[in-house]
């Protein structure tokens, strides 16, 4: 099975990185009856005209690196259970024979949007006058002057012009052919900017009258299950310093809002053929920190992570985790009326920890980010003095030329740099999410408001000896590595780390 | 599994035998009239060859089982080990002997014939070491890896 995810814009690159991260840290989408969903793959199709946008660019480098981890761990296999476990795949990736040229990119190629100013790419120079009088009056003339490589600046009525070309590209020519029954898409993106606001409806529609374009398995398409994270506001932008710049405001925020939530009532959800089967729907107002202005073109979109991303990242999940019953009617085909969700926090704090989340999210992803997190400062501080020394030596050996191979040097450097880096920017950002505590190493304190178990002499203690001795012990007569060292390493950690946690941190689940 | 399996008989026949040659082993490496004879005629022989057998086994297990920690799964541990070993082994056949040999001055001579019992006592811990570390989920790889 594959899911599609449609990353929309700024806020579809931000969700995607978290949601890499949980899938990093072995959190694994389960069917209806809790089991993990097996032959999963994901693929992910970036669409955002802003190229140079640093967000998208983070989450770029991060899905590189995480597939450059995966594929040295488990191959192509789609099956594993671990760290990293989940497959991601570029659309090239899945397209066993391409007859169209695709990258082989995560990215959607907008070569067709992203080259024009806006005004040059409906023509508008061409128009008749009655047309460009009209056209003047649905777009203001910075929205016409508006360069798409920097995106749709908060426009969503530039985008819905430019997107509606996708469909005649030829990533969503091989996306459509390559969809195959069983598969499922989801789309994330926010309803109060300009690319993802216009982008989701726009996909969607393209998906449900797919019988109009030229594809093999379009049929399935028509009937997809399609589920839509929708992210309402959730972050605001101080004053641009040249007053007279105001193609980003906030107070348009809430209207763009308001009205886009009215357009997707009417065209997105409810019980229409047209209609997604599951819409999630994400915002936080009035905890959050102004970001810094910028439209695309002052600072390059370098926007900290946030909690909303990170419990976005979880809707896929979520989505996945409905049977097909819930979502189609299974006689017809037809989609069910949209399902929607909303989501709470255990506790409305400024400062989220694990606690502070509700039960379900704690058993998704409580075990894997600690393990995750455990696994960063044991690399940061342990293996390198325990190379040469108990389950290292085991067949296959970890040496110390282990630590130049490339899988190490892009798990602890680009991969664990990301990690860290979306760490403290989740803690300084509002709402706070202060899973770890930072900058702490020692794993006995290390999560944040979660001690160890108490113990006759005091508290137990957890530390590099106490993950290599398990891992010694888990690995003497253990045959199941064959020369994978990398496997080795990372799947002895995990199960470690799976023991230690239940034997020696206070149970928060 | 098996080549576990077969250190650890290898291991088991060779201490069988040292002890089965005990006194032709002993003997080649010190001999004196006298001295040897006792020793020879109360069972010395035999029970020094047991006990530095039972003491450097024993040692080991102490080692690989009881101890078994990554804190101490270091060469220089196990060196540290052997030592300990090859200094107590001798210093309990001393007693042992001095009480079988009692009413003889063999003093000076139990004392130089334990000074060569450490070499047979280190011998014997090696032995005893590389039969049964391949269990011991802490030390297997000490002190060389396998």
């Amino acid at each position: 099975m594959k899911l599609f995810i449609f990353a929309i814009g700024g806020t579809g690159s931000r969700v995607l990185k978290s949601m890499i991260m949980l899938c990093a840290a072995g959190v694994r989408p389960v069917d209806s009856s809790g089991r993990p969903l097996q032959d999963l793959e994901i693929v992910p199709i970036i669409i955002d005209p802003h190229k140079s946008n640093a967000d998208l660019k983070r989450t770029e480098r991060l899905l590189s690196a995480y597939g450059t981890i995966r594929e040295k761990l488990y191959g192509k296999n789609a099956n594993a259970e671990g760290f990293f476990a989940t497959k991601i795949s570029t659309l090239k990736e899945v397209v066993s024979s391409s007859q169209v040229p695709l990258d082989d990119s995560f990215i959607f190629n907008l070569a067709a949007v992203e080259n024009y100013k806006f005004r040059d790419f409906i023509s508008y120079n061409t128009m008749n006058e009655p047309n460009q009088a009209l056209t003047s009056l649905l777009f203001a003339d910075y929205q016409l002057e508006n360069k798409m490589s920097i995106g749709f600046v908060g426009s969503p009525n530039i985008g819905s012009v430019a997107l509606n070309g996708v469909k005649d590209s030829n990533e969503f020519k091989a996306f459509a052919n390559v969809f195959a029954d069983g598969d499922r898409i989801f789309f994330i993106s926010s309803i109060f900017g300009g690319t993802g606001a216009a982008g989701f409806p726009i996909i969607v529609k393209n998906i449900r009258q797919a019988k109009n374009i030229d594809a093999k398995n379009k049929a399935f398409l028509q009937r997809a299950p399609i589920g839509g994270l929708t992210v309402l506001p959730y972050f605001s932008l101080m004053e641009s310093d040249d007053k007279n710049d105001k193609r980003i405001d906030n107070a348009d925020f809430v209207v763009k809002t308001q009205s886009a939530l009215e357009y997707y009532n009417n065209t997105l959800t409810g019980n229409g053929r047209n209609a997604v089967n599951a819409i999630f729907y994400l915002g936080d107002h009035g905890h959050n920190a102004p970001y810094a202005y910028d439209p695309g073109d002052k600072r390059d979109q370098h926007d900290p992570a946030h909690l909303i991303e990170m419990v976005g990242a979880m809707a896929p999940f979520k989505f996945l985790s409905l049977a097909d019953s819930e979502l189609t009617d299974l006689a017809t085909g037809d989609p069910l009326p949209t399902k929607a969700f909303e989501y709470g926090l255990e506790h409305d704090t400024d400062f989220v920890d694990f606690s502070g989340f509700g039960q379900e999210t704690r058993q998704l992803i409580y075990r894997p980010l600690v393990k995750l997190h455990l696994l960063y400062i044991f690399l940061r501080t342990g293996l390198n003095n325990i190379i040469g020394q108990g389950f290292t030596e085991d067949s296959p050996k970890i040496t110390r030329e282990f630590l130049g191979t490339q899988f190490y040097r892009v798990l602890t450097q680009q991969f664990f740099d990301s990690y860290i880096e979306w760490m403290t920017e989740l803690l300084h950002n509002r709402r706070h999410v202060n899973l770890f505590n930072e900058g702490e190493m020692d794993m006995t304190k290390a999560i944040h408001k979660v001690l160890t178990k108490k113990s006759i002499f005091g508290s137990k203690k957890v530390d590099n000896d106490v993950f290599k001795a398990e891992m010694n012990k888990l690995s003497r007569d253990n045959n199941k590595y064959g020369s994978n060292p990398e496997l080795k390493l990372m799947d002895l950690f995990y199960t470690a780390a799976e023991k230690i946690i239940t034997d020696r941190y206070d149970n928060i689940n | 599994m098996r080549d576990k399996l077969i250190f650890l008989v290898l291991g088991a026949v060779i201490s069988v035998l040292f002890w089965i040659f005990r006194v032709e082993l002993y003997e080649a490496l010190y001999s004196v009239n006298g001295f040897s004879d006792q020793m020879y005629n109360t069972g010395a022989y035999g029970t020094v060859a047991a006990v530095t057998v039972a003491m450097s086994w024993g040692m080991a297990a102490i080692y690989y089982y009881v101890i078994n920690s990554v804190k101490f799964d270091r060469w220089y541990h196990w060196l540290a080990m052997l030592g300990v070993t090859a200094v107590l082994t001798p210093v309990v056949c001393f007693i042992v002997v001095s009480n079988l040999l009692e009413g003889f001055d063999y003093g000076t001579a139990v004392f130089t014939f334990q000074i060569y019992n450490i070499l047979f006592t280190a011998l014997t811990f090696v032995i005893a070491s590389f039969s049964i570390r391949w269990w011991s989920s802490n030390c297997r790889h000490t002190p060389i890896p396998q």
